[in-house]
């Protein structure tokens, strides 16, 4: 068993209302969960962690209805999808709200590249529309199939194919549109 | 071919048949416009490489924890009360054994003229709304069911292994958001079985009726026939005689029309690629003769992939229906 992958065992355990097991499923999941809603509200981490605790709590007061034999994988960002999308019907802007860029450790040049990049790249991706948005986050965060992302978003895998070619080509054209205002600046 | 800029992503990320990834491959050498969106794609994904993935807050857990139902944390029994424990086990046993488990109770909402009136619903009571009224049902903790007006259901189960219940005429619109399988409706002809989705269920007394789905899929079963219908399609259920062919709700009429009446030649003619998800579910549905037909058709829409030979498919070989399913399932 790899580290994502739960055990029938934790499964059973959470159903029985071992918060020990419930503890494990989370830590498991957790940074995954996080940063897909990181991303999604464009590094405001109130928002991210405000959905990340709405996911595990109606995880853990559902998981009896959750049978062995579905994936659980599927099931959990089916969770972190709508909880996401109703989250951003909610919240302000991203814009708005307490953005947290990434740290950079300013005394190695290298890194704070790496990081400046992450940041645009970061505020690329949250000016995708939500539907392209939310498909390249969950096909980036976890090694999903795309049966289980179609699954997840509520769509046929056809359309999975396509947001995730729509979203990843939106997204190269506005980092090199912001590349190009970078440099007429 | 046609361009294959909504496939790109899959073709990189290399969840394509084989078949159709080479086709791709051939429509790249020469289609400048694709190859263009071939790199964007690809660029797009390697900027995608340069995110990091963020540690939730430390903290975050204290939170969760504390948001959990009390009953959910392990019960930890002191030895003093051990005996006092095990005596009140006895003397409840004999209840326990002889009264019936209680099923849960959902939450049902009235509404009938803005006035709005909440009550809860156990297996085996109905629930009808009037020509001005309208209800909705919590299904536990999974969804919730609409009722429109002049509709009757039957709360059949409520266990979390099962949610159930009967739908005896009028119109439902589902919403369920949980592990396939964990919510049906019964119908005079047949059971609706949700597959993580939204849809909307039509019933009349006979039993014909209306399968719309907009969002995931939903199965419906009757003696052992079955009809899957993807986001986006419908299906006509027929009074005792379970689903018809679905099709997409954009489709033309005249196919629509088609399928209605068993018109196989016209069937054939009408289809676009898409349509498959008609023609697949056609093939087991017609004799052998017509099933080389429907085989041929749906051929010369889309490429048959690897592993799915003719003659396994006329025969209606399980394992080989279930993977053309899968693979024409990109074009619905």
């Amino acid at each position: 068993m790899n580290g994502r992958e739960v055990s029938r065992e934790v499964i059973e355990a959470c159903r029985a209302g071992d918060r020990d097991a419930f503890r494990t499923l989370y830590e498991i999941h957790k940074d995954r969960v996080y940063s897909i809603a990181f991303y999604f509200f464009n590094g405001n981490s109130e928002a991210a962690a405000d959905v990340t605790q709405q996911v595990f709590l109606k995880l853990m007061t559902s998981i009896s209805q959750f049978r062995g034999d579905a994936d659980f994988s599927t099931w959990l960002y089916r969770l972190v999808v709508n909880t996401c999308v109703d989250s951003a019907r909610k919240h302000k802007p991203a814009s708005d709200g307490p953005l947290e860029t990434l740290a950079a450790p300013e005394d190695h040049e290298g890194a704070y590249a790496r990081t400046q990049t992450a940041n645009s790249v970061r505020a690329a991706v949250s000016t995708l529309p939500p539907k392209f948005r939310i498909a390249v986050l969950l096909r980036y965060f976890d090694d999903l199939s795309y049966e289980q992302m179609a699954e997840a978003l509520h769509c046929s895998m056809g359309t999975v194919a396509s947001r995730l070619s729509r979203g990843h080509k939106l997204l190269a054209e506005r980092l090199k549109a912001m590349a190009g205002g970078k440099g007429k600046s | 071919m046609r361009h294959v800029a909504s496939q790109l992503a899959a073709h990189i990320d290399g969840r394509l048949a084989p078949a159709s990834s080479q086709q791709i491959q051939e429509h790249l050498r020469t289609c400048e416009r694709c190859q263009a969106e071939y790199v964007e794609v690809k660029q797009g994904m390697e900027w995608m490489d340069r995110l990091p993935l963020i540690e939730a807050p430390a903290s975050l857990w204290t939170s969760i924890e504390a948001g959990l139902p009390h009953h959910q944390a392990p019960r930890r029994i002191p030895w003093a009360w051990l005996a006092t424990a095990a005596a009140a086990m006895f003397a409840f046993a004999a209840y326990w054994l002889l009264a019936p488990a209680k099923a849960p109770t959902w939450e049902v909402t009235r509404t009938e003229n803005s006035t709005q009136r909440i009550s809860r619903i156990a297996p085996g009571q109905w629930i009808e709304t009037s020509a001005r009224s309208r209800a909705t049902i919590k299904v536990g903790a999974i969804g919730s069911l609409d009722l429109k007006p002049n509709t009757r259901v039957e709360v059949i189960a409520t266990q979390p292994g099962e949610h159930r219940v009967a739908l005896a005429h009028g119109e439902i619109h589902a919403s369920i958001s949980a592990p396939p399988r964990l919510f049906f409706v019964d119908t005079p002809s047949g059971t609706a079985i949700d597959l993580g989705c939204e849809y909307d269920l039509k019933t009349a007394a006979d039993g014909s009726g209306l399968l719309q789905v907009s969002k995931g899929w939903v199965q419906f079963e009757w003696n052992g026939l079955e009809s899957l219908v993807p986001a986006g399609a419908s299906c006509q259920i027929r009074a005792h005689a379970g689903p018809g062919i679905p099709y997409f709700d954009d489709a033309p009429e005249s196919l629509k029309l088609a399928l209605d009446q068993g018109a196989l030649e016209k069937i054939l003619s009408e289809s676009r690629v898409r349509d498959t998800l008609s023609l697949w579910h056609l093939l087991s549905r017609v004799d052998a003769d017509a099933r080389g037909r429907v085989f041929d058709r749906i051929a010369a829409l889309t490429p048959v992939p690897q592993g799915v030979s003719r003659e396994q498919a006329l025969q209606l070989d399980p394992d080989t229906l279930k993977r053309w399913r899968e693979d024409l399932a990109w074009t619905w």
